[in-house]
């Protein structure tokens, strides 16, 4: 007890310490990482080394890793007529065969560049209804 | 007598707040932001559902399990893997099929790592996905013990899951042996070097031995889900005739367990190997003593 007066300044800066610690680490976590942005549209294009494209919320983080939210992609499907061009349709990602959930975590290393869709762009209307 | 007190020198204050302010408060900010920004809190002991994450590569490669992505070492590590093999073609109306990392013929230890340069991106596998429920069904299959406390919580399958495996293995088996039967019928249309009694002899061992192939599929079903000898033979003999005449052409394809999925293949082939000798033996005609010049 005697000790724990003598200390108890000490003991206050370790508890103000550790509870500042911890707050750190969940809020950094509750906030996903996620370097807020201001200004942006709503929905980006984000491009990767291996020529996919990925549209939808993207997030840059902390971290090695970029965040793309409610993702969606190209998707080229070819009709029976071999000789037709194949149309390209837009997917909403979460209906593969292992139902990812709608965040996806990119390494920047992979990203060549992003760049915000416009309100009027036609794949940003798309995702726009479909997300309602 | 000087007036100066320096436990009132406000520059002296500062310098003591500022001092406490960096050693007590912004140095663990500091700490705990970079911690959590390397390691992967959903990855510590947990008591919540598992989490089995999906790796994917720049060539359009998945390998699915339980990620480790702490640390600043550039790698991440994938434990209990699983990946995609192309299946396109096959019987399982799938076009692709589910792998269990460390069966192959290098037969590499748990414990992939990848290095995070060269993966596109990482997803979680949704928990009631096809690629999840085939997971949870091999660990049942391999005897893989469900644990409640641990780093990612594993999941075995139930008894429903496994069944409904089984039965589209099943069903997966009889669409092999429907389309073998079916390309039998279509060689015996055609104009054959053989007499009809022969073609039919032929055919009817052919059918015979594709028989025996559904019923040692069949066999081998029971074995894997774990049936005894005796419960084996009586599942293939009351599961065997029901096969029959059914295509099952309409139901919607099912992402087998890796075990399952590699005995619906062996079946496959099987059938192949024996369609493909039946139709040696109906095209090529019977090879007729050559006549030996007289002495």
């Amino acid at each position: 007890m005697r000790w724990v007066i003598e200390n108890r300044r000490r003991i206050r800066n370790l508890g103000i310490s550790l509870l500042v610690f911890v707050a750190a680490l969940f809020v950094t976590q509750w906030w996903d990482l996620t370097i807020p942005s201001v200004g942006r549209a709503q929905y980006q294009a984000v491009f990767l080394a291996n020529g996919q494209t990925y549209f939808g919320r993207y997030y840059d983080r902390i971290g090695a890793y970029a965040k793309i939210e409610d993702v969606y992609y190209l998707q080229e499907v070819n009709g029976t007529d071999p000789d037709a061009a194949s149309a390209t349709r837009i997917v909403r990602r979460g209906f593969e065969l292992h139902e990812p959930v709608a965040r996806m975590l990119i390494p920047k290393s992979t990203i060549l560049f992003v760049e915000d869709l416009t309100d009027s762009s036609p794949i940003a209307q798309f995702m726009q209804r479909d997300s309602r | 007598m000087s007036l100066y007190d320096p436990e009132r020198d406000r520059v002296r204050i500062a310098g003591r707040w500022l001092r406490w302010s960096l050693v007590w408060f912004a140095v663990p900010a500091l700490l705990g932001v970079f911690i959590s920004a390397n390691v992967d809190l959903r990855s510590l002991p947990v008591f919540g559902p598992e989490r089995i994450s999906a790796v994917l590569f720049p060539d359009g490669q998945a390998y699915f399990g339980h990620l480790d992505d702490s640390g600043e070492s550039g790698t991440l590590v994938l434990r209990d893997v699983y990946y995609f093999k192309n299946s396109q073609g096959g019987v399982t109306g799938v076009p692709v099929g589910l792998v269990r990392r460390g069966t192959e013929a290098h037969e590499p230890a748990d414990g992939m790592r990848i290095n995070r340069d060269r993966i596109l991106a990482v997803e979680r596998v949704g928990g009631g996905s096809a690629v999840a429920q085939a997971i949870e069904v091999e660990r049942q299959l391999i005897h893989a013990s469900p644990t409640n406390v641990s780093l990612n919580r594993t999941t075995v399958a139930g008894p429903a899951a496994l069944t409904a495996q089984r039965i589209a293995a099943e069903h997966d088996i009889a669409r092999a042996w429907t389309a073998a039967v079916e390309q039998l019928r279509k060689l015996n249309d055609l104009v054959l070097p053989v007499s009809k009694a022969e073609a039919q002899a032929i055919t009817e061992k052919a059918l015979g031995d594709l028989r025996t192939v559904r019923r040692n599929a069949l066999a081998a079903l029971a074995s894997q889900v774990g049936m005894s000898a005796a419960d084996a033979d009586a599942y293939v003999r009351a599961t065997d005739p029901l096969l029959e005449g059914q295509s099952f052409a309409n139901e919607p394809g099912v992402l087998l367990a890796p075990d399952l999925d590699a005995i619906v293949t062996r079946a496959t082939q099987l059938y192949a190997q024996v369609g493909d000798a039946a139709a040696k033996q109906l095209t090529q005609p019977k090879a007729t003593p050559t006549p030996s010049p007289r002495p």
